[in-house]
């Protein structure tokens, strides 16, 4: 029988949770609550007695100075009770170790079928409060339906006896797993079938699907197995296998670009090809510090003489975009398996994020399915837990707002590792799998979780029925699972390790295979979270924290021994051969027997047709606009914009010092309230030498080409490197693209052919700037569906695309901490130095969308000039000359002074007329073009000589000094005072949006 | 000199355990990660060492409250072995989730620690969820008690160190934190910039703690229960103001900072205490 235990804080305890939903719900719908306070609920579905019941309600359950509770209804004072918990199947991971801990304390196992749910009751005060605004509170603040169910409760409908109920949201599929066949006898036939079970093929690849498994041998081979025609776990392998999401077939593909200007063609065989992994492979033969590109988890670069470290980013979106929290705790935990998996297993060392998201405030026709700011508290909550819990410093971050991002938000996570150069004297990056080494699952459980992505959303529920598309990420379980890996790497106990993501067994298990050609896989051996899996939902699960090992027969015993030791759970589920064949079987029986090669085998490449336009054809041109009169309001008004303003609250909740190893904080300033340009960190405790990191997005510049988009992306990322101290010869890269949909349809996607030019574009530019500043791509991931459909004021569906995105990440190396330098002004009476030329250049600049214009002068960048300047600033740095260095990103000069002015809290007085400039003789165009290439430095005059020497020939100057009184005071071209504004103002204008979000 | 051995407890979710290590290391000790169910099972002893510190991390997630299931874990299983340990005037130390687990063993406040059975060990103190509703990352200033004979903090003023967490407000009844005070056993208290009580105001006590409470001590001060973390100040350029700090010491012509940190000194403080 299950017993429900609810406990709440007593009486005279602030309830903290409580406040913040009053205070959302405020935010959100402007409704006035009075009090909201929480009954958290455990629902025990195990046979305990009642001593038992009270021993783990009075050690475990209630903290006796701070809570309440009771296996009855605990009174409450309410107008409203909304009770939410879980949908079945989805992770509860409070219940998982509250079941761990009533083990613990009453000294028995619990059985299997017993368990712990955890739910929650809302007592809400809010006298008049009407139900609708209650379903409201319910549906839209509370509660998700994707993963959660709840039940709402007027005072009058409230019986105190039976409070919310006994639920027990337990899976219960009553299914015997079976393993079916598909006929193939056409390719009609088979796309009909595979789109009644959601396979997912491409119609193009079903010809080659079903030429396989008609030829002779095969047929032959098969049938001696017991096999005929292909078995839904085979054609699931092969659509994982084909899916975008891992065989990056857009990136693959046959471009043939037009320039509708020119009519110049030009046809492009895979943008990877050409694009990522030519440059890479060039630069990784000329620089010794490039350890190991293109074919792992992540890449790996050269930290230190005894040390490497590893990177990679990824997105994920269209799980954030359905369940905010889920999908971004998933996200976040998920890429921390990477670098996990990577060469023999790396430690992970930092985080980052960046949100893209909808308007915050936004209250147009268009109807998402979560609102911007429902969306953007869920994704911030999600990385938040995921890499808190995880206990890895997350040190950088970006959030964008857009309304092209109604329509799928964007939820980009990076993630970094390190690892000592040899493992038991052999090189971390190398691994490689023998015939005979078992194939080893570790961490969580398989469960019907994220089988077919987000296509099962569209499934009805019934009362135990898994929800399973949606997950919520185990930083919990993964972080025991990441210490255990790392001892076993260390003791040489494992030869080869990848992460299970997307595609979960059928990718891990399918792609290590090849390295010994071939395994024998056991799947009733996978541990599952509840029976009545069929094979092939075991096989292609993306149950999250997961890891598959090599483990020679010799090491197996110590492995399994010292995964018991850290609460791990480890399985062998089967062996590696080199019999060719991928052969699963299940109590004995085949249900899968194939090639390892048959992937390689002929699958037809997708081709795009690309179509240029350029601005000036597509009608954009500079407005007609006279410069301003009053400077210091619409200085104040653009660092109100969402996009340039304070968002000092996302950064404080993320821990970003953790492992002790911070050197330059996201946050900095005298008041440690700057976002700063890049930051550092000591990954190796015992040494001075830093890793400075730094991403950039500037998806606005879009709208006017993709590829001066990417090539300002790219130059932002690696100047906010030089600005902390890094050095130029060793930067690695990273590259995020999302992209709306590029494929054409003459209905669904217009403008694809331009979407899909703009992608080449970019590409290119990612290639050229790659050569030019020469940035191995350390490694890199596209996300090809950026798309939402949504309805409007009238039921309308609108098709909303997100401008074309790319989020870079650069890491370089500080050789010597001590010379690291932050952003902001340190003391009155130093110069301040602008270097690098403004140009006329404010097209989709911040100031231009400010006044509702985009305009066509997009900024560009000259690499050979700029590098002379970055290598100049970089000289600077490492002789100590300067204070403060500050690149000038978005919202132009006079943003950025203002940010140096602000970190310091200090003033200073500038005089326009000394910026170097190149045919911008206009106060606006000084201070707002975004022109790419510029810093604003400040200098202890007694070094100017120096570093005037350094910059000789160079376009920088001294353009006035730092002064004690803190005012921002700017004379324009003909010397005449411009801007006056205290700085205290101009941080009030730029906390002004978020500044009260804690 | 003799060595002083120190043993930082990890898995199930600790997270600070290698920085703390080596912030012991450095403080002088010879400091050793041990998991707990290593010490559970007995493959390691208490024995062999001074000092047994609870570290930073989320243990199970904080699932049930931060600290409550790895003090449950410790007590049914090991609860005697930490009170004898603290009976032979060894050092314990608790950081942020560590101290979670001190106050839920029933550890601290340890008013009569040798006149209690583990089993009986009430919890008489909560560190609970932050006012301001959210997990913070911020440095903290703060005011040590010269009258605390807390081990950790003697000779030590005021201090700055990084909070990291989202349950962290101290808590209890008034009688309790008279006697608290009356025995000096508040080491730590947040503080303002200028070194006066932050007497509440957020963020300078960035939780809500009662009487600006940041760690204390037990009747001995052998037993020491802190949010901060003094491991994350193991190198100067942990501070958030080194930049500015440097640059300042660069024009009077001064050197860089050396010796230890704050952070570490408080550690070498337990360190020394057995020397």
């Amino acid at each position: 029988m299950p017993h429900r235990l609810e406990i709440t804080l007593k009486p005279e305890m602030p309830d903290a949770e409580g406040e913040g939903i009053r205070k959302k719900a405020l935010d959100y719908f402007g409704i006035q609550l009075h009090q909201v306070r929480v009954v958290h609920i455990l629902t025990i579905d195990a046979e305990l007695s009642a001593e038992q019941l009270k021993t783990i309600q009075t050690e475990i359950f209630t903290n006796p100075v701070t809570q309440t509770s009771s296996y009855a209804p605990l009174p409450m004072t309410f107008d409203w009770i909304i009770w939410v918990g879980y949908r079945p199947g989805v992770k509860d991971n409070p219940g998982s170790t509250a079941m761990e801990a009533i083990q613990d304390v009453l000294g028995i196992p619990l059985g299997e079928n017993e368990a712990v749910y955890t739910s929650r009751r809302y007592c809400i005060q809010c006298k008049g409060m009407r139900s609708e605004e209650a379903d409201k509170i319910a549906g839209e603040l509370l509660a998700n339906d994707l993963i959660q169910q709840w039940k709402i409760f007027s005072k009058d409908a409230w019986d105190p006896a039976t409070g919310v109920g006994m639920i027990t949201p337990r899976v219960v599929l009553n299914h015997t797993p079976t393993a079916s066949d598909i006929p193939i006898d056409s390719d009609a036939g088979l796309m009909q079938l595979s789109d009644e079970r959601n396979l997912a093929l491409n119609p193009k690849d079903v010809p080659t699907i079903r030429a396989y498994f008609l030829e002779e041998t095969n047929q032959k081979e098969r049938a001696e197995k017991g096999l005929h025609n292909p078995t839904d776990l085979e054609l699931e392998y092969i659509s994982q296998a084909r899916s975008d999401h891992c065989n990056h077939n857009s990136f693959q593909g046959l471009f043939h670009y037009t320039d509708l200007s020119t009519g110049e063609t030009e046809t492009i065989d895979s943008l990877f090809k050409t694009c990522i992994e030519a440059p890479t492979l060039q630069l990784k033969a000329q620089k010794p510090w490039v350890v190991s590109v293109l074919w792992d988890n992540a890449g790996a670069g050269k930290f230190d003489d005894d040390h490497h470290y590893v990177i990679t980013g990824e997105t994920h979106n269209s799980p954030s975009n359905m369940e905010a929290y889920g999908g971004a705790i998933t996200g976040i935990v998920g890429i921390y398996r990477d670098p996990m998996g990577t060469g023999k297993g790396s430690k992970l060392i930092m985080g980052s994020y960046g949100f893209c998201v909808g308007p915050r405030n936004y209250d147009g026709d268009l109807k998402p399915r979560l609102h911007p700011r429902r969306l953007l508290d869920g994704v911030i909550e999600g990385v938040r837990d995921g890499g808190n819990k995880s206990g890895i410093p997350t040190t950088y971050g970006q959030v964008m707002f857009h309304p092209g991002y109604l329509g799928k938000c964007l939820v980009f996570v990076t993630a970094l590792g390190i690892m000592p150069a040899l493992v038991q004297g052999e090189p971390s990056h190398e691994k490689d799998i023998e015939p005979g080494d078992f194939v080893v699952m570790s961490g969580g459980r398989v469960g019907k979780d994220g089988i077919h992505g987000v296509t099962a959303a569209s499934e009805t529920f019934s009362e135990n029925t898994p929800a399973g598309h949606v997950q919520i990420g185990d930083p919990y379980t993964q972080k025991k699972m990441h210490d255990f890996l790392l001892e076993a790497r260390d003791e040489g106990l494992m030869r080869f390790i990848t992460d299970n993501g997307g595609g979960g067994l059928s990718s891990s298990v399918g792609e290590t295979a090849r390295f010994s050609n071939g395994c024998d896989i056991q799947l009733e051996k996978v541990p599952l979270k509840y029976e009545g899996l069929d094979q092939w939902e075991i096989w292609i699960s993306e149950s999250q924290e997961r890891m598959t090992v090599a483990v020679q027969p010799e090491n197996l015993d110590r492995f399994l021994e010292l995964s018991a030791l850290h609460a791990v759970e480890s399985t062998v589920i089967g062996t590696y051969t080199d019999s060719g064949k991928l052969h699963i079987t299940y109590d004995g029986q085949t249900c899968a027997y194939v090639d390892m090669d048959l992937m390689k085998s002929g699958f037809p490449q997708w081709a795009f047709d690309a179509e240029w336009i350029s601005p000036v054809q597509r009608g954009l041109y500079e407005p007609v606009l006279d410069t301003p009169v009053d400077f210091n309001q619409l200085l104040l008004d653009l660092l109100s914009r969402p996009n340039l303003a304070s968002k000092e609250w996302i950064s404080r909740q993320y821990d970003h010092e953790v492992q002790g190893t911070s050197v330059i904080k996201p946050l900095v300033g005298a008041e440690r309230d700057m976002t700063s340009d890049a930051s550092v960190i000591r990954p190796v405790l015992t040494s001075e030498k830093g890793l400075a990191f730094s991403q950039a997005l500037l998806p606005f510049y879009s709208v006017i080409d993709a590829f001066h988009m990417t090539t300002c992306t790219m130059d932002e990322a690696v100047r906010r490197l030089v600005a902390v101290g890094a050095g130029l010869d060793h930067i690695g890269g990273v590259d995020n693209f999302c992209w709306p949909s590029i494929q054409y349809d003459p209905r669904t996607n217009p403008d694809g052919k331009f979407k899909a030019a703009q992608l080449v574009r970019s590409c290119q530019a990612l290639r050229d700037m790659c050569l030019a500043y020469e940035i191995p791509l350390l490694s890199g991931k596209d996300s090809m569906y950026v798309d939402g459909h949504l309805t409007g004021r009238y039921g309308e569906s609108h098709k909303i695309s997100a401008l074309e995105t790319l989020q870079f990440s650069a890491t370089g190396i500080v050789q010597n901490i001590h010379k690291c330098v932050t952003m902001e002004c340190k003391v009155p009476g130093d110069l301040v130095y602008v270097v690098g030329v403004t140009r006329d250049e404010m097209g989709a600049s911040e100031y231009y969308e400010h006044l509702g214009y985009v305009g066509c002068n997009i900024p560009k960048v000259n690499p050979r000039d700029f590098l002379r300047l970055y290598h100049a600033v970089a000289r600077a740095i490492e002789m100590e000359l300067v204070a403060s260095a500050h690149g000038v990103y978005r919202g132009g000069l006079g943003v950025h002074l203002a940010m140096v002015a602000m970190g310091g809290n200090l003033g200073m007085a500038l005089n326009l007329e000394a910026v170097p400039e190149q045919g911008c003789r206009r106060n606006d165009a000084l201070l707002f073009s975004e022109s790419a290439g510029r810093f604003i430095i400040t200098m202890d005059p007694s070094n100017r000589e120096t570093f005037e020497m350094i910059f000789k020939d160079l376009p920088c100057a001294c353009i006035g000094s730092v002064t004690q009184t803190p005012e921002l005071k700017i004379a324009d071209l003909d010397g005449r005072p411009m801007v006056a504004t205290p700085v205290s103002e101009l941080k009030k204008a730029w906390k002004a949006p978020f500044g009260a979000l804690i | 000199m003799k060595a002083v051995n120190v043993l930082v407890l990890t898995g199930y979710g600790l997270n600070c355990d290698n920085e703390t290590a080596y912030a012991f290391e450095l403080a002088g000790a010879v400091a050793q990660r041990v998991h707990i169910n290593a010490l559970i099972a007995g493959a390691v002893s208490l024995s062999e060492f001074q000092i047994l510190v609870f570290g930073g991390g989320f243990s199970w997630g904080d699932d049930h409250g931060a600290g409550v299931i790895q003090a449950v874990r410790m007590k049914t299983s090991i609860g005697r072995d930490l009170f004898d340990f603290v009976e032979k005037g060894n050092l314990v130390m608790g950081i942020c989730n560590g101290f979670q687990t001190l106050v839920n063993l029933g550890l601290l406040p340890g008013f009569d620690l040798a006149a209690q059975k583990p089993e009986n060990a009430l919890r008489s103190v909560a560190v609970t969820f932050n006012d301001c509703g959210n997990f913070r990352d911020q440095w903290v200033n703060m005011r040590v008690n010269p009258a605390s004979s807390c081990v950790y903090t003697q000779g030590l003023t005021d201090l700055e160190l990084p909070v990291r967490h989202g349950e962290g407000k101290f808590y209890t009844d008034p009688e309790t934190l008279k006697r608290l005070k009356d025995n000096q056993q508040v080491a730590l208290q947040y503080a303002l910039p200028d070194g006066h009580p932050a007497d509440q105001a957020f963020p300078y006590n960035p939780n809500g703690s009662i009487s600006d409470i940041a760690g204390i001590c037990d009747s001995t001060g052998r037993i020491f229960g802190l949010m901060p973390h003094p491991e994350a100040y193991n190198h100067w350029t942990n501070h958030p103001d080194w930049p500015l700090m440097k640059e300042k010491l660069k024009r009077r012509g001064e050197p860089l900072p050396s010796g230890l940190t704050p952070g570490l000194q408080m550690l070498a403080n337990g360190v020394n205490y057995f020397r």
